[in-house]
């Protein structure tokens, strides 16, 4: 399951994010590409403008 | 120009600009998780380990030092999927109880012998270290070194934490398995400073590190490792 009770100790917001193997490393990723594809974009758009 | 450049991918601020972003997310997001992990660590006070043994749950993950007051035992927890450290009912360590402040001296004294002995060389503690020897992150809680016990029974002593200093004052001493521990000088204070840091340790709930930790010992016998 992706979401699961949570079990830890101390309450986290990483803990919880850690819940399963992928949770972490997907929420990080999609955090980290999405901007990126905006500034993709953002560059398209001023070098056409220069054109 | 004929052969003007109209790629973002070899567009240099395409680049820098996410490098930027990449970075900087990274520096914020380290230094949120030293805060997360401060919050974690925190050790806790005598007055909250009362009431989490009165109330039999758990409030911090690393109990306060007069945690060496107390039982200490495991249980496997089916809903956390691991073994986790249950602080019971009140025992003498070295034949009294410790108040705060000795209790916090002495679990500093151990901390100290255990980093000037180089313990971590060639044993782990809480994950840091090397895995030649046994893993000392739940050595308290090793039944070896319990009543009836291989470990106790060796060194001729009745309780946990008095075979425990005999034999880190010994080592060499005591036959125990093919990497036997060589004699470091361990005084007799210095012993029962480590045996304190030892039980201590055993009470931090690791979230199950080392993974069944109650099945090393059988482990170590037949000349297994930890390393896997």
């Amino acid at each position: 399951m992706l979401f699961e009770q949570f079990t830890d100790v101390v309450p986290s917001f990483f803990g919880w994010l850690n819940q399963g193997p992928m949770t972490l490393t997907l929420f990080l990723h999609t955090l980290i590409i999405l901007p990126m594809i905006w500034i993709y974009y953002d560059e398209k758009k001023k070098l056409e403008g220069k054109k | 120009m004929a052969n003007e450049n109209k790629s973002v991918w070899t567009s240099i601020s395409f680049w820098r600009r996410s490098a930027g972003w990449v970075t900087g997310f990274a520096t914020i997001l380290l230094i949120w998780l030293t805060f997360d992990t401060l919050g974690q660590i925190r050790m806790g006070t005598d007055e909250e380990l009362k009431e989490a043994v009165a109330q039999q749950k758990e409030i911090n993950r690393v109990p306060a030092p007069t945690v060496i007051n107390y039982h200490i035992n495991y249980k496997m927890d089916e809903k956390r999927g691991h073994e986790v450290p249950v602080i019971g009912k009140k025992e003498l360590f070295f034949g009294k109880e410790w108040n705060p402040q000795e209790a916090a001296e002495l679990l500093h004294l151990g901390k100290l012998t255990s980093q000037a002995k180089n313990c971590m060389n060639c044993h782990t503690l809480l994950g840091n270290g090397a895995y030649y020897a046994p893993d000392l992150t739940k050595a308290w809680l090793d039944k070896a070194w319990q009543k009836g016990g291989p470990l106790q029974a060796m060194t001729g002593k009745n309780t946990v934490e008095e075979a425990m200093a005999e034999f880190l004052q010994h080592p060499s001493q005591y036959p125990t398995h093919a990497r036997m521990m060589p004699d470091l000088g361990i005084t007799a204070d210095e012993a029962k400073g480590l045996v304190a840091f030892l039980k201590h340790m055993s009470s931090i709930d690791t979230n199950g590190f080392p993974r069944n930790f109650s099945k090393t010992v059988e482990q170590f016998k037949t000349g297994g490792t930890n390393a896997h």
